[in-house]
């Protein structure tokens, strides 16, 4: 990244960002995660994250790799397990649920149940490659949603004609550009209609020329406001325009966290004052 | 001269080899695809009974495995006619090989695409319907391309337990003309040309379901 950060400070803005978050706080979270663990053998990578997201919020994740920030959205989308710990989802337990008062561990059904409410878009786009871009788009509401194909179908195209795909309904993955591939990913988890968004590092795997494009579409569906969202990024300009709270992470534990001025001017950690200073050094 | 003496009653052994291929490739591709599932199945009694089959059949003698079939099985009171035998033997042991083949094409489908059916919410089933499967069985082609010649060219063991098929008549009529060279030589060239339509079927079906890909 060739741009420094700006380092504008507005404080009418942001008293008016923090009535914003206080209000939406006392909504019954989105998203909870309480004291939530994940270990791989004697690797501990999450340690204890007590972590909400409020409906409609936009969270952005930042820190060094392999510093958990993936893992939680994983667990979320259930394409990993917690080792100890509970997460809600809309008040909800996510990986547990109760039998005659006992708390258990879900089943397949009642994971289905809370995972439709939520959305992801990964690093490597994960297309089907077998599917014509519009069929990749189709596909989960015809099979997962039972909604005619035709229906489908439209939907599909209204949808990436607002991702800036219309031209490419016929097209297989492999003939598109990455930032094309992850327009279609992100118009593929938007299709579901999710309540809340994971973004596991969108831009990470594209050439640096491709990157805009896709944070434009990103931010395109931010500003429509509805949805919650979880950026997991290390792209600093954007996670500090788009989210309306940063939080830290670093060695499996939240360092940090607070509306994006806060911590992109007064970083208090020093760890997270070396992680900005790399990034303006750039 | 000869080959119109020879050819009708060659063709005749044909018409057996070709309806042996077919009915052993029906159930070889339907166990290999049950055996397949089976060893990556989450239950460890599904996996060890498919591993338990499949090791057996592939670590024997084809030729071994018919006979036991054919000549042992009766002792224990289970007689099979010699075509279901065949047919039988066959189809265990290209089902076994076979397996083999859809539980490595299952396997190499990219993680992410699972990833994407569970982040897409699709029930497991409908992962493996719409997602997985369509994936690795355009991998599996090859693999199955080269099974289905190595069973056409298997079934010329059938000769041994009674069957009238090719490399049977072939048998008999070289013992009653002598004509070695003539008769031996039509064999390998009619076994090539049922071998080659099915190479470039399985090819055509490569090329038109690998569509847009790669």
């Amino acid at each position: 990244m060739s741009t420094p950060l700006k380092l504008v400070k507005n404080l009418s803005d942001e008293e008016n960002n923090y009535q914003d978050i206080s209000k939406k706080k006392q909504k019954q979270p989105m998203v909870c995660y309480d004291k939530i663990s994940k270990s791989y053998g004697d690797l501990q990578v999450l340690k204890k994250i007590d972590f909400d997201i409020a409906p409609g919020e936009k969270v952005a994740l930042i820190g060094p790799s392999g510093s958990g920030k993936t893992t939680l959205a994983r667990l979320l989308m259930t394409l990993e397990e917690p080792t100890s710990g509970t997460i809600k989802v809309d008040g909800e337990l996510l990986w547990h649920q109760k039998i005659k008062g006992k708390k258990v561990k879900a089943n397949e059904k009642h994971l289905q149940k809370i995972r439709g409410k939520i959305g992801m878009v990964f690093q490597h786009f994960n297309l089907f490659p077998h599917m014509t871009i519009l069929d990749n788009v189709a596909a989960a509401p015809i099979h997962v949603a039972g909604i005619p194909r035709a229906e489908a179908e439209e939907q599909a195209i209204s949808i990436l004609e607002k991702v800036g795909l219309s031209d490419k309904f016929n097209a297989y993955p492999s003939q598109l550009s990455g930032g094309q591939k992850q327009r279609v990913a992100i118009a593929r988890a938007l299709v579901m209609r999710p309540q809340i968004m994971l973004f596991d590092e969108p831009t990470s795997a594209l050439d640096p020329e491709l990157v805009g494009e896709v944070l434009g579409v990103i931010k395109d569906i931010a500003q429509e406001g509805e949805m919650a969202m979880l950026l997991i990024t290390h792209e600093m300009d954007f996670a500090k325009d788009v989210a309306d709270r940063v939080a830290f992470f670093d060695e499996g534990r939240i360092v940090e966290e607070g509306k994006p001025e806060e911590l992109f001017y007064n970083p208090r950690s020093t760890r997270l004052q070396d992680l900005l200073s790399r990034f303006r050094g750039r | 001269m000869t080959i119109l003496y020879l050819l009708p009653t060659l063709l005749q052994g044909l018409k057996i080899t070709l309806i042996i291929t077919f009915l052993a490739m029906l159930l070889a591709f339907v166990l290999a695809f049950l055996a397949g599932f089976g060893r990556l199945s989450k239950f460890r009694v599904v996996r060890f009974l498919t591993a338990f089959y499949v090791e057996v059949f592939r670590g024997t003698s084809l030729l071994v495995q018919l006979f036991w079939i054919y000549f042992a099985l009766p002792l224990i009171g289970i007689s099979l006619p010699p075509l279901a035998a065949g047919v039988l033997t066959l189809g265990l042991n290209y089902g076994a090989y076979g397996s083999e083949v859809v539980r490595s094409a299952i396997l190499a489908v990219p993680k992410g695409q699972t990833e994407a059916g569970i982040a897409l919410n699709f029930s497991p089933w409908r992962r493996l319907r719409h997602i997985i499967l369509p994936q690795a069985f355009v991998m599996m082609l090859p693999g199955f391309g080269n099974l289905q010649i190595e069973l056409l060219k298997g079934t010329s063991l059938v000769s041994l337990i009674t069957l009238a098929d090719l490399t049977y008549q072939a048998t008999i009529l070289n013992a009653s003309t002598m004509e070695t060279t003539m008769i031996y030589s039509l064999l390998l060239v009619i076994y090539f040309l049922i071998a080659w339509p099915l190479t470039r079927g399985i090819r055509w079906v490569e090329n038109r379901l690998s569509v847009g890909r790669y």
